[in-house]
């Protein structure tokens, strides 16, 4: 064990799969204690038995990051069992691919909006007090390149990711000077569940990779070494920044 | 079941959608304004179905799971 996280306790939200995943291990690797937070609690046990080996430093959380409640007691929960909350890394959204803005039903937008962009709110809402309590703390907000750039696929998703950059700006203005660093990342396409199931069919993953200046998309694992970087000390004077992590193909493009 | 077919269409053309619904059925529900006995046939057959599609169902494949799903939809209402 490298120890870069030892002693610190973390929830992971959308830790049942892909990204999230990746973190919940990557963290418990470096002596975080994890709570894997997830509404699907399959996956999230799925991932607890993956990194959990024979010792008692995680907890798995189900919970609809879209209802305040629930967020609230998650936050209670990990602090009555691990006595402190150290890190925050949103993960939870949903991708709903929804036709031309005119054309985007009410019903859709307040899904994608009420998970991604309200639910970070209440997890940032309900942790940072929680930090404060013991000094401080880091937040990791994901966001996604729909976040930075025009995309045709879902007008809700890309300004929920966008709104989670901005998010990040603004509690980093607010919280940095009492010790909570606020951080975003922006993934490009990485492959997890979401990506290929968002992806039309098998052929154009496959597009994807090829097209890639790296020749491939991303792995989860790669992303969840930068989330557990900003969620370090190493990361201790980096605070309301957003980080494109898309293997260079942001920079191709422009 | 009209409505619920329609839900459960995206949900087979979606993976987003999918998940959605699988996770956050009484949201769904509530959203979509769905009757209890549309409700009911959504939280047993839908999402047992919807569960045990692949990630993601290939385009052409679509249609075929939609219809199977629609017609399971309607035995159910049948009761």
């Amino acid at each position: 064990m490298v120890g870069r996280m030892e002693n610190k306790v973390v929830i992971v939200t959308g830790g049942g799969s892909g990204i999230g995943r990746a973190t919940c291990w990557r963290l418990q690797q470096e002596g975080a204690k994890v709570v894997v937070a997830d509404r699907n609690q399959a996956g999230a046990e799925e991932t607890r038995d993956l990194m959990e080996g024979d010792n008692q430093n995680s907890a798995v959380s189900r919970v609809d990051i879209s209802r305040s409640g629930q967020v609230e007691q998650m936050v209670a929960d990990t602090v009555s069992k691990f006595g402190r909350l150290d890190g925050l890394v949103n993960g939870a959204a949903i991708l709903i691919r929804t036709p031309p803005l005119v054309e985007v039903e009410d019903v859709d937008w307040d899904l994608t909006m009420d998970t991604n962009l309200k639910g970070t709110f209440y997890c940032c809402k309900y942790a940072i007090p929680a930090m404060l309590e013991h000094g401080g703390g880091a937040i990791v907000n994901i966001s996604s390149m729909s976040g930075v750039r025009g995309v045709a696929y879902s007008v809700p998703y890309a300004v929920s990711k966008a709104g989670v950059i901005h998010m990040t700006k603004v509690a980093a203005a607010q919280y940095t000077h009492q010790g909570v660093r606020v951080n975003c990342i922006a993934p490009g396409g990485i492959d997890t569940p979401q990506m290929r199931g968002s992806t039309a069919s098998a052929e154009t993953f496959q597009e994807r990779n090829v097209e890639h200046p790296m020749g491939r998309v991303g792995r989860p694992d790669e992303v969840a070494n930068l989330i557990t970087w900003l969620t370090s000390d190493e990361a201790s004077y980096v605070s309301g920044s957003t980080y494109i992590i898309d293997g260079g193909a942001w920079a191709l493009a422009t | 079941m009209d409505k619920l077919i329609e839900i459960a269409d995206r949900a087979v053309a979606d993976y987003g959608f999918r998940q959605a619904v699988l996770y956050g059925a009484d949201d769904v529900a509530r959203r979509w304004a769905l009757s209890d006995q549309e409700k009911s046939v959504l939280e047993s057959t839908v999402l047992q179905r919807l569960g045990a599609l692949p990630i993601p169902v290939q385009p052409e494949d679509v249609p075929g799971e939609q219809a199977r799903l629609a017609q399971m939809i309607r035995k159910d209402a049948q009761g």
